[in-house]
């Protein structure tokens, strides 16, 4: 048996000057969140173990603090928010007025090897907006993720845009089985371009296509991204998805934030749930996204309700090093 | 081909490389598109060295780390072998390979043994300093492997009867030879890589790809 005084892997301890910053910090965001006339929300620590598989993808599946209750039920500790305020949507909030505008923060668990400024339990504070306008909300919450930045201090940041339905519609034209569209996917999220070359030799693919995937690792920079990929694509899908990106790019651009934005269509990897615009938050100097964001429209159809929806979280461990800096 | 009007004099790269095998043809490759370190002898023990218009700084490490410190953002940019960086598993991107320091990734064991005869024992004992690439490799084929993993003349190990195989990088094969092995297999090509921090990637965009563009001109053709 291990000795009472141990520790177990991944998990924190905050007092002194760390507890107060995380405090003051979670209570500044929060002024910028109730200003946009975000509403908290305080969903369960834990819940059914299907209510966040189904959104997550079998890799992060895979991270899940599991347990059974006495019937057998088997249970989860939340390893995000999302898909338990969407679960809360669906079910209670139904017949309230939409756009929902809601709030949250707290401790959430993914059992990974720490690495990379994050732990086994780690804590999220974030923003959900269902049931709104597709390009008008998805800047709004990227306005608010900026507007919280700057209210901790943080002037220099990074957002990198993406566009899940650009290569989801590509990839339908293309036709590449799941096992395979994982490892692409990965490749593609690490720019790989050797081992892409190698697994797309292993693939039937037409040299055509085989182009098409290997230029994709290319399309980042600025909005002149999108005109390049235009010439890549015809399907439908596609199309539409550098439509809403060039115009969230250029709502973002009236209100003179594009200098914080970048675009990457090669970024594909995240969880599941994702559907259109998808994007991670960089702070000069941190290493890592300090948080993340994305729009889901299909996850609510797990729990019966179709609304589309967007929002982000910010990790606040991956914050603080930068509050006061 | 000049750097300097292509990189913004503010935004200074650092560049973790390793002072290995790699060390003389990556500083070759810097050279090629006028990047010169300012004290980078063989002998020098300096750990932190800079070029002469001071764009970048330079960190030197052992070839294992290279990944960390570019995975913690703590260097933009690094360069390393590809088995350093499959064997680590970083979250980094890797978007250029240099094309130097090539050689292979084998399967290798004792001279005249049969490509497939591993495929009758129930597990197979392999000695490597690669456990994952090793683990992935046979995991992958449905093999049940037994790893043990040794830092330092694999070679000895199947020859003194501890593992059957093992797994390691051959450029000549000579090594190989001259203990009586032979390769069985090869796992994947190697060579050097550009690596970049994923926050570096978006926050220095301009001046690490114009690095990339400029790299990728200097570094070899593929001869193949």
């Amino acid at each position: 048996m291990k000795t009472l005084t141990q520790v177990p892997v991944g998990t924190q301890v905050f007092f002194g000057n760390a507890a107060k910053h995380r405090r003051r910090v979670e209570k500044l965001i929060y002024t910028v969140l109730k200003r946009w006339n975000y509403q908290e929300i305080i969903p369960p620590i834990f819940d059914y173990y299907d209510v966040f598989s189904r959104g997550m993808g079998s890799e992060s599946e895979a991270t899940l603090y599991r347990f059974f209750d006495r019937e057998g039920n088997l249970l989860a500790l939340r390893p995000e928010f999302t898909s338990l305020i969407a679960k809360t949507v669906a079910t209670r909030l139904l017949d309230w007025p939409k756009p929902l505008r809601l709030c949250y923060s707290g401790d959430v668990f993914r059992y990974e090897a720490p690495r990379g400024g994050r732990q086994r339990e780690f804590f999220q504070l974030g923003i959900e907006n269902i049931g709104g306008k597709k390009v008008s909300c998805d800047a709004e919450v990227i306005q608010i993720a900026m507007e919280s930045l700057q209210r901790i201090g943080i002037k220099e940041f990074q957002f990198n845009l993406g566009e899940m339905g650009f290569f989801s519609g590509l990839i339908k034209k293309i036709g590449i089985s799941t096992v395979d569209l994982k490892h692409i996917k990965n490749l593609m999220e690490l720019k790989d371009s050797i081992g892409l070359a190698g697994r797309m030799k292993q693939l039937n693919l037409s040299t055509k296509n085989k182009n098409v995937l290997y230029s994709l690792l290319n399309l980042t920079g600025k909005s002149k991204v999108i005109s390049s990929a235009r010439h890549l694509v015809t399907n439908e899908q596609s199309m539409i998805a550098l439509e809403n990106l060039e115009s969230l790019y250029n709502k973002l651009k009236r209100q003179k934030l594009s200098k914080h934005l970048t675009i990457d269509l090669s970024g594909v990897r995240g969880l599941d749930y994702y559907t259109g615009i998808v994007f991670k938050i960089y702070v000069p100097g941190s290493g890592f996204e300090v948080g993340s964001g994305g729009r889901y429209d299909n996850l609510l159809k797990n729990f019966g309700c179709d609304l589309p929806s967007v929002g982000f979280t910010f990790y606040l461990e991956r914050l603080m090093p930068f509050f006061l800096k | 081909m000049k750097h300097s009007g292509k990189i913004k004099s503010k935004e200074i790269i650092s560049i973790a490389l390793s002072k290995g095998r790699l060390f003389e043809e990556v500083l070759k490759l810097f050279k090629n598109v006028n990047i010169e370190l300012i004290d980078s002898k063989i002998g020098s023990r300096k750990l932190v060295l800079q070029d002469r218009e001071k764009n970048f700084q330079f960190f030197l490490l052992k070839p294992v780390d290279v990944p960390t410190y570019v995975e913690y953002g703590v260097a933009d940019v690094g360069i390393a072998g590809r088995d350093v960086l499959l064997e680590s598993k970083a979250d980094i991107h890797l978007p250029l390979d240099l094309k130097i320091g090539r050689c292979s990734m084998v399967v290798a064991g004792i001279s005249g043994t049969a490509k497939e005869d591993y495929r009758e024992l129930s597990a197979v004992r392999i000695a490597t300093k690669y456990p994952r690439i090793t683990t992935e490799y046979f995991t992958q084929r449905g093999v049940p492997v037994e790893i043990i993993y040794l830092s330092g003349s694999v070679e000895l190990a199947p020859v003194l009867g501890l593992a059957e195989r093992i797994v390691d990088l051959v450029s000549t094969g000579q090594t190989l030879a001259d203990n009586g092995l032979q390769i069985i297999e090869k796992i994947c090509d190697i060579s050097a890589c550009l690596v970049v921090n994923r926050a570096s990637y978006q926050i220095k965009h301009r001046a690490i790809t114009g690095l990339i563009e400029l790299l990728e001109k200097s570094s070899p053709s593929i001869k193949s």
